[in-house]
Parts: C-alpha cells; sequence; structure tokens
C-alpha cells in the first residue's frame, strides 16, 4: 500500500471499456423505448440496467483482485500529454469496488422502489451514467480524462434530483410548505432542488478547470501520479501554491459540499432516495474527498516542507472540521428524514477532509484512514438511506415519525437501522470505532503541530453525531408520533439494504482478521485509552439522543433552518446576479443605442454637412475653393517664413 | 517613344477624316495607342483602360461621334508619354495634353452640348492646371535656388492643383455635380484614363526635387485623410449611383494622395508608385464598369458583385492590392497614423459599395455590348488572384524614368 512510484503495465483494454460503457449501454433500451411506450414491457427493461450495473460490479472485482496494482496508459494525444490513463492502486481498487457494489445493490432496490415511476427511461439512463462517471472519476490518473467523469456526474445529478420535475408532489420536496422566513422561502421543489445542485458544481468546476489548465501549462502532464508536485509547488511560490491549490480544491469543495456550499446537498433530497443513497455514499459528494485524497496520496505533502502546501492543508483541516460540526449541529436539529441523513453526510464529509489533510504533518496514514472511513461511512449511509426511503414508501411522510407499531410491524428495517447507526456512530466495538480510533489518533497528533482544537471538535462532533444517529432511530421506530403505515411488498427493497448492512460486517472482518495492513493500525488505536474514552462518550451520546429524541429550544429552531446559510444560495447569490444582469443590460443597450442610433445618426449627420455644399451653383464652388486655396497657400506661406 | 509624333499625327488625321465616317476615328485611336504602347505590364494594363472606355464610347450617339475617339487616344498618347519623359517642359505638357480632351468629352451626351456641366468643369480644371503649372516649375526653381520657402510655396500649389485636378477633398465640389449631370460614359473617361498622368507627374517631381520636410508630408497626408473622410461619409446617405461614384472618387484620390507623401522617402516610392497605379488601374475599371452599368441604367449580376466587393478591397481582388501596397508603403515611412486612418475609411464605404449592388441587383436589361464590358472589368478586376507582382516589377523598372533630366 506505499504509495511507490507505478509501473505501466498492459491489460486488455476491452475490461475498461466494458467498465465504463456496459452501465450505460444497458440503460439505453428503458432510455429509448420509455418515451415511446409505458407498459408492461418497457417495465422489465430495467432489469437490463441493473445487468449493466452489475457487469462494472464483477469488473471492480475483478480488478480489485486480479489487477496489479501500476498504471494502464492507452494513447489518444500523446502528443500532448492526454492519454486514457487508468490506474489500479490502494484508493482506487478499493473505491472502485465500493461504488460498483453500492451501485449495483441501490439498482436493484431501485427496481421495486422505482416501479411505479412516470419516467423510468430517464431515471434509469442518469442513475447509470451516475455510476460510470464515477467509475471513471475513481480510476483516472489522468485529470482531464477524470474532469469527464467529473461534469458527468455533475449532469447527472441534475438530471437525478430534478428527476421528478413536475414539482407536483409534496412528499418530494425538503422543507415545510409554504413556510417562509423573512425573504427566504423555505421549502424546495425537485426542479429548484436540480438547479441548486448544478449551479452550486459549476461554481466550484470553474476554478478546478483553471487550475487544471495551469497544471498542464506548468508541467505538460497531466497524470497525477507522474507530476512532480514538489517541484510545481516550489515553482510557482506560496502564494502561487495556494492561489492553484484552492482553486483546485474549489471542485472537490462544492461537489463533497464543504461550507459555505452545502445547501445544494440538503435539497437534493428532491430526488428519489435512491439517487440520495448513491449521492451520499460512493459517489458525487464522495468524488470531491475522494478526489483530495488521491492527489494527496500522489503529492506527499508529508515529504513537501512549503509554507504554501502548509497553509492549503490547514486551511482544509478546519474548513473539514467546521463543516462537520455545521452538518452534525444541522441534523440533531433536522425533523425530516433525509434531510437528517443529508446533513449527517455534509459531517462525515468534513472529517474525511480534515482527516486527509492531517497527512500533512502525519504521512500517508492519515489519508489511509479518511479513506477506510470513507468506505465505512458509504456502506452505513446508504443502508440509512435505503431505509429511509422504505419508510417514507409506506408511511407517506418524509419526516421524522413513528412509534412501536413501526418497530414491530417493520422488525427487519428497524434492525438493520439500530446496526448500521450503532456502527456509524462508532461505539465500540463495531466498524466505524475502529476506523474513528484511528481518527482520534490522528487529531491526537497533531495537537503538537496544529494545537488542542482538532482533537476537541472531533470529539464533539462525534458526540453529536451519535446523537442525531439515535434521535434518528428513536423518532422512525419507537417514540415518535403515530404515523399510518401502508404497508405492501418491499421484498427487494430490504434485501438490498441488509445485504449493504452485512458489508459493514465484513469490513469488520477485514479489521479483525488484518486481511487489510490498516487493520492492524486501527485496533492499535482503538485499544488505545483515550479511544476507548471518546467510545464511550459516543455510547452515552446515544443514549442521550435515544432517551430524549427532541428539544425545543432557540439554538435548535436556528440550527433546523440550517443558520439561514440558504440565504447564499436564495437570496445573496440571485441578487448578484441580478445586479449583474442589470449592468449587462445597461451596457447591452447603451451598446444598442450606440451601434443602432447614435453612430448612424451621426454619420447621417456628417454625411449631410458634407452633402450640403452641392448647392450647384458654380460661383459658391469657386468660392470655396479659391478662399481654401489662398488661406493654404497663405498659412503655407507663414509657416515656410520661419 | 519615338513614334509619339507619328501617333499624333495618325489622330489629326483620323480625327479629321473622323467627320466624314466616325469608325475612321476609332481606328485612327487604336493605331496611335498601339503605337504608343510599350511592353511593360502597367502600360498594358493601362492600355486596356483606353480600350474599354474607346469600346464604350460607342454606347453614345449624337454631338462629337467621330472626334471624341481622337480625343480619348490623345489622352493614351500623353499618358503614356509621361510614363517615359524625363523633360519638365514635355511632363507639363502632357499634363495640359492629357487633361484638356476631357473639357470637350465632358459636355458632350446622346442630344445636346451640356454647357453648364462644362462650365463647371472647365473652371476647376483651369484653376488646377494653373496651380499644378506654376507648383511644379516653382518646386524645380526652389531646389535649383536651395529655397526651402519657395518650395513649400511651389509644393503647396502642386499638391492642391493636383488635388483640384483629380477632385480630392476638399477641393472636391466640382466632382459629384459634373459626375452627376454629365453623360455617364464621358464621366467614366475622365474617372479612368485621365487620372493617371497627374499622378505621374507629381511623382516625378517630388521625387527630383526632394527637398520636403515633415511639414509637406503632414500637409499631404492632412489633405489626404480629409479627401478620405469627405468621400465616404458623403457617400454614405447618396443614393443616385453617380453621385456615390463620385464620392467614392474623392475617397480614392484621399487613398492616392496618402501614398504621394511617401515620394519623400526615396527607397519606398516603387511601392508607393506600384499602389497608386494600382488602385488607379481599380478605379479606372471599376469606374467604366459602374458608369457603363448607370448608362444603361442594368449590370449583370455577378460582375457588381466582383466590381463592388474590389472596391472594398475584398482579396484577392485587385482593390485589395493596391490598398494593400499603398498601406505597406505608409506602414515601411512610418506613416502609420494616415495607415490607421486609411484602414478606417476602407471600413466605412462596406455600407455604400453595398448599396450599390442592392441598386443595380435586379437591373438586366442592358445593351449586349455594354454587358461585355461590364463582364471584361470584372475579369480583370480578377487578375490579382495571382498576387500582381508584375505591378512591382514595372513599378521598379519605371523608377529609371522618375528623375527628370536637368534639376
Amino acid at each position: 500500500m506505499e504509495a511507490a512510484a507505478l509501473m505501466d503495465l498492459e491489460l486488455n483494454p476491452g475490461i475498461w471499456l466494458a467498465l465504463f460503457f456496459a452501465p450505460i449501454l444497458a440503460s439505453f433500451p428503458i432510455a429509448f423505448i420509455w418515451p415511446r411506450r409505458q407498459d408492461s414491457f418497457a417495465r422489465k427493461l430495467p432489469i437490463l440496467s441493473v445487468f449493466g450495473l452489475f457487469i462494472s460490479f464483477l469488473i471492480t472485482l475483478f480488478i480489485l483482485f486480479r489487477v496489479e496494482e501500476g498504471r494502464y496508459v492507452y494513447p489518444w494525444l500523446p502528443s500532448i500529454g492526454i492519454n486514457f490513463v487508468f490506474v489500479a492502486d490502494y484508493l482506487s481498487k478499493y473505491m472502485g469496488a465500493l461504488t460498483g457494489f453500492i451501485a449495483f445493490t441501490i439498482g436493484v432496490y431501485g427496481l421495486e422502489y422505482m416501479k411505479e415511476d412516470y419516467r423510468l427511461g430517464w431515471y434509469w439512463f442518469f442513475f447509470n451514467l451516475f455510476t460510470a462517471s464515477m467509475l471513471l472519476v475513481v480510476y483516472s490518473d489522468n485529470l482531464f480524462m477524470l474532469l469527464i467523469g467529473w461534469e458527468g456526474l455533475g449532469i447527472a445529478s441534475w438530471g437525478l434530483i430534478g428527476h421528478w420535475f413536475r414539482d407536483d408532489d409534496e412528499l418530494s420536496y425538503v422543507g415545510v410548505m409554504d413556510r417562509k422566513v423573512g425573504p427566504l422561502k423555505m421549502f424546495w421543489s425537485p426542479s429548484t432542488g436540480g438547479w441548486r445542485a448544478i449551479s452550486t458544481i459549476r461554481v466550484g468546476d470553474m476554478p478546478m478547470f483553471l487550475a487544471v489548465a495551469a497544471i498542464f501549462a506548468l508541467t505538460g502532464t497531466l497524470d497525477i501520479s507522474q507530476i512532480h508536485w514538489g517541484e510545481l509547488f516550489e515553482k510557482i511560490g506560496t502564494a502561487g501554491t495556494v492561489i492553484l491549490f484552492l482553486a483546485f480544491l474549489m471542485g472537490p469543495f462544492t461537489k463533497s459540499a464543504q461550507l459555505p456550499f452545502s445547501e445544494w446537498l440538503m435539497t437534493a433530497m428532491t430526488g428519489p432516495t435512491t439517487v440520495s443513497a448513491l449521492l451520499h455514499s460512493a459517489t458525487m459528494v464522495a468524488a470531491g474527498t475522494y478526489l483530495f485524497m488521491r492527489i494527496s496520496w500522489y503529492i506527499k505533502p508529508w515529504e513537501i516542507h512549503l509554507p504554501g502546501v502548509e497553509i492549503v492543508y490547514t486551511l482544509v483541516l478546519f474548513l473539514g472540521l467546521v463543516s462537520s460540526l455545521y452538518g452534525a449541529s444541522v441534523a440533531l436539529a433536522s425533523r425530516e428524514r433525509k434531510v437528517l441523513l443529508a446533513a449527517s453526510t455534509m459531517s462525515s464529509l468534513g472529517l474525511m477532509f480534515a482527516s486527509a489533510s492531517a497527512s500533512y504533518w502525519l504521512g500517508e496514514f492519515a489519508v489511509i484512514v479518511a479513506f477506510w472511513y470513507l468506505i465505512t461511512h458509504a456502506f452505513a449511509k446508504a443502508t440509512l438511506f435505503l431505509v429511509a426511503g422504505h419508510i417514507i414508501h409506506e408511511t407517506h411522510d418524509r419526516f421524522l415519525g413513528g412509534d412501536r407499531e413501526v418497530f414491530s410491524k417493520m422488525k427487519l428495517t428497524a434492525i438493520v437501522t439500530l446496526f448500521a447507526t450503532v456502527t456509524l456512530a462508532g461505539i465500540p466495538p463495531l466498524t466505524a470505532y475502529w476506523v474513528k480510533s484511528a481518527m482520534d489518533e490522528v487529531m491526537e497528533k497533531l495537537v503538537h503541530d496544529v494545537g488542542i482544537l482538532p482533537f476537541v471538535l472531533l470529539v464533539t462532533i462525534s458526540a453529536i453525531y451519535s446523537a442525531f444517529l439515535a434521535k434518528f432511530f428513536a423518532l422512525n421506530f419507537w417514540k415518535g408520533r403515530h404515523v399510518h403505515l401502508h404497508l405492501h411488498g418491499g421484498g427487494v427493497m430490504k434485501t438490498a439494504y441488509t445485504a449493504m448492512v452485512s458489508m459493514l460486517l465484513v469490513l469488520l472482518a477485514v479489521i479483525y482478521l488484518g486481511i487489510d495492513h490498516a487493520g492492524e493500525e486501527f485496533i492499535h488505536a482503538g485499544m488505545a485509552e483515550v479511544s476507548f474514552m471518546v467510545g464511550i462518550l459516543v455510547l452515552v451520546a446515544y443514549v442521550v439522543g435515544f432517551a430524549k429524541p427532541e428539544h425545543e429550544n432557540a439554538v435548535g429552531r436556528v440550527l433546523y433552518d440550517r443558520v439561514y446559510v440558504m440565504a447564499l444560495n436564495d437570496y445573496i447569490v440571485p441578487k448578484i446576479g441580478w445586479a449583474i444582469a442589470w449592468i449587462v443590460d445597461i451596457f447591452n443597450r447603451l451598446l444598442d443605442f450606440i451601434a443602432h442610433t447614435f453612430i448612424p445618426a451621426l454619420f447621417e449627420a456628417l454625411s449631410m454637412s458634407v452633402r450640403v455644399v452641392q448647392s450647384g451653383s458654380l460661383e459658391r464652388y469657386t468660392k470655396i475653393v479659391v478662399s481654401l486655396v489662398l488661406g493654404i497657400l497663405f498659412v503655407v506661406s507663414v509657416a515656410g517664413w520661419f | 517613344m519615338e513614334l509619339a509624333i507619328p501617333a499624333v499625327l495618325v489622330l489629326a488625321l483620323s480625327g479629321a477624316l473622323s467627320l466624314r465616317f466616325k469608325y475612321i476615328g476609332f481606328a485612327g485611336a487604336l493605331v496611335a495607342s498601339a503605337m504608343m504602347v510599350v511592353n511593360n505590364p502597367l502600360l498594358l494594363m493601362i492600355f486596356a483602360v483606353v480600350l474599354l472606355n474607346l469600346a464604350s464610347l460607342d454606347l453614345m450617339k449624337g454631338f462629337l461621334r467621330g472626334v471624341d475617339y481622337t480625343l480619348v487616344g490623345l489622352i493614351f498618347v500623353a499618358t503614356s508619354y509621361a510614363f517615359y519623359s524625363q523633360s519638365l517642359a514635355f511632363l507639363l505638357t502632357m499634363f495640359v495634353v492629357a487633361s484638356v480632351p476631357t473639357y470637350m468629352l465632358v459636355m458632350a451626351s446622346d442630344r445636346e452640348i451640356r454647357m453648364e456641366v462644362g462650365i463647371k468643369y472647365i473652371t476647376f480644371m483651369v484653376i488646377a492646371t494653373i496651380l499644378f503649372l506654376i507648383g511644379a516649375i516653382l518646386m524645380v526653381h526652389a531646389s535649383a535656388t536651395s529655397s526651402p520657402t519657395l518650395y513649400f510655396l511651389g509644393y503647396t500649389m502642386l499638391l492642391v492643383g493636383l488635388a483640384i485636378e483629380v477632385g480630392a477633398g476638399p477641393f472636391h465640389e466640382w466632382v459629384p455635380d459634373v459626375f452627376d449631370s454629365a453623360d455617364p460614359i464621358p464621366i467614366s473617361v475622365v474617372a479612368s484614363i485621365a487620372k493617371f498622368v497627374p499622378f505621374v507627374v507629381a511623382f516625378k517631381v517630388i521625387s527630383s526635387t526632394q527637398m520636403g520636410g515633415d511639414t509637406l508630408i503632414l500637409l499631404t497626408g492632412i489633405v489626404a485623410v480629409v479627401s478620405m473622410f469627405i468621400g465616404n461619409i458623403g457617400a454614405l446617405t447618396s443614393n443616385k449611383p453617380a453621385r456615390i461614384l463620385a464620392y467614392s472618387t474623392v475617397a480614392n484620390m484621399g487613398y492616392l494622395l496618402a501614398a504621394l507623401s511617401v515620394s519623400f522617402k526615396s527607397e519606398f516610392i516603387y511601392l508607393a508608385f506600384a499602389g497608386v497605379m494600382l488602385q488607379l488601374l481599380t478605379n479606372s475599371f471599376g469606374k467604366i464598369g459602374f458608369f457603363v452599368g448607370i448608362k444603361e441604367d442594368a449590370m449583370p449580376k455577378i460582375e457588381t458583385y466582383v466590381l463592388a466587393l474590389s472596391f472594398i478591397g475584398i482579396p484577392p481582388l485587385m482593390g485589395f492590392w493596391g490598398k494593400l501596397y499603398i498601406l505597406a508603403s505608409l506602414v515601411y515611412a512610418n506613416l502609420l497614423w494616415v495607415a490607421f486612418f486609411l484602414v478606417i475609411n476602407s471600413a466605412m464605404s462596406v455600407p455604400y459599395y453595398v448599396r450599390l449592388i442592392r441598386i443595380f441587383e435586379d437591373k438586366k436589361d442592358f445593351r449586349r455590348l455594354a454587358g461585355y464590358l461590364v463582364t471584361v472589368t470584372a475579369v480583370l478586376m480578377l487578375i490579382t488572384i495571382v498576387p500582381p507582382n508584375w505591378i512591382i516589377e514595372s513599378s521598379r523598372i519605371l523608377m529609371k524614368y522618375l528623375t527628370i533630366g536637368g534639376v
């Protein structure tokens, strides 16, 4: 797992082609046939799409177990250094398999969840494009190729979040209908959600493109593993490093919904739950943190001691922690099932960023911890979303709610939820505990370089995190208000999230049995006193959260309104936009006036004044010419005299 | 050039006999022109101009029938001679000889003598001729006696005389009136073959005396730019084709005067001279084509486009190269401001040439000879699809005859 120089290896390109194109091609039948006929035959076609996802999943497994670590180069534009370059390394092997598995499992779940939908062609095409794009991001070593996948994620997320574009179902909204706070409308329709997602992401993508272009201009290559990052940063100096690096990270920051770009993620909940599950676990938001881990893996910031790099990594550390704290607090105050989970995802992403950025001081291990947290989180969060989708499906209610009747009638669902929340919270001795312990250790070690603050923040976040997970469980299955259940079917969905949650046990086995080298380190960290104390704290927080899941107060209300961060998306930025539009409009009118009125009028007047001389009178002409001639001769004579 | 005297004799004889039968005049003019033609690409092109002029006269009837050929032939004899003569006296004579026949031509029309046009035209030409002749003589004298003040005065008179003669602004007052009220065919002669001699003589006098300073370049540049602007702006709101062409002539004469200011920098004269000659050729072919069109009130469509686009200066048409050489000479001579205004003015000319196209767009009722003539002018505009190195070569050869003897 040491990030040594990668060998260039050979692999049948057909494997890569199948990996990326199988899902897309498999979604074509439903995408093309659905707009023409929506009968029972068409409703069977999604099985093909899921089969495409299955092929991709198998290939990711093949890559995980059978493909050697190294770079796989297929020339495209070799003259300018743009090739199809895929990399199989520690990160991409796991990440690919994770993506493949989660996408496939959610695909299966979606077969049942989406079977009554009115827009299946659209859904499956974008769902599969989403997966393929993420796989491209995962395996690409070339930044240009990566950006293609990156943009695929953007467009697919827009399509999927705004899937229910008719905005006609209250169940697909986010927020309380018709609620307003000041000028802010506190409810968002699916089409708004889609628009907010794509518009926020574009804000980050623009500087990222420029940064990639700058990297290409400065180094002549776009292969992440081949760029001499240290030399690059040395060449462009501290300010250059900070500008370039932050411009690049604007992409990951917006994709992974770090502050202040978090709002789109909250309203991404307007999409089908399957989309939320995929978007929050292995694709989209994970792409941002994954990219940060991937470049940190090859930048090796721990070997570069430049002030610019330190500034950037410190900034990412605190941005991650603050975003995480914000996300956890908002989740704690949330009353909607999916919004709570969305905010919790944001919190987790913050932790991933923070932990990965610690690599500057602590080396590669910090990245591995962040990455393992990503994996653990992905399975747990996908499970929780699938559960949430199922209970929304059964209760026709997107707000937290459910008493023991739900528990008794949906036992499996409840147990899966309980297991997923307990595991993700980091209660010993379950999966996330070990990973979180390693994270505790990382933050604790930072005391020497950065101070105690990161550690304190992490512990606080862990406690809040555990509390809202308990709240999620308690209010849905035990202590919530009474809800009406409309139980029907759901077998496929149950199977899917049971399979998903069981992966947490697989991970636990990997850690316990030391199948991965990182496992030993995690066990070691988990045995530490501090980690254990944090574990106990988390357990206490969970119990408290379960015992008293609801508590009205002023702080809670502000957090419920997400600290009004949405003002940025819904008020400030539009105002700026309108101001720009206003200026552009004035300029436009001015230009129109100059080009269509002023200049023609001016030249017409000039032309008339030139032609007014022509009266036809010879006498007049002669007078003009003779006086002109005499005048010029006089001037020249005087000038010549001197 | 030894054949100049016989050529004039042929013209005189045929002119007299043409009163009996008009085509004798035509034949005499052809023979005399052929006698004067030299194996030099530029002269051959000018010969083409005169042939077109002679042919176009056949579209007229009435007054001057027959003698008009002789008069055009005479202009060509003077033009050809002026290129090779190195004697001031002969050059000035040629200036007059090339000018006077137009006095008569301009009054000609199908039915009557247009006296009013004639008076207007002749009045201006007389002023121009006097200024030009006195200016030239003063310049030569001043350079012999090293008297800058006198040279300034002489140059100014020559410049103003030239401007009035060819119709450059702000001395252009006669141009719109005469172009509009005279018969189009004689005007096509005035606007084409008659324009060469004044510029050739001016180039020779200036480059032989060479006492110019920056002041004179500035003066020339100002007159040139003023002329461009008056021409192009005036044409913008003109709707009658003859008036558009009149202002287009004013603008074109501005471009040519701009090149004249380069004649103080001896190393770039050949380029400026080539540019001027090519632009004069463009102007000649274009004016002949369009005035024939005005005479018929109809033109063939594609040819109209070619002529107008050539005037605008679209490569590879001839008008592009003329402007290009003038621009290049201006840039080499470091007269960037003049070059700048020339480019601006070229752009400004687009609308009215397009309007010219529109005016003739759907008019197809022309006589067969007129159609041929317009087609030939359009084809000639197209010969510069091969970059016209021949004009540079001709110009370099003619540089040998630029100095006036005994000065």
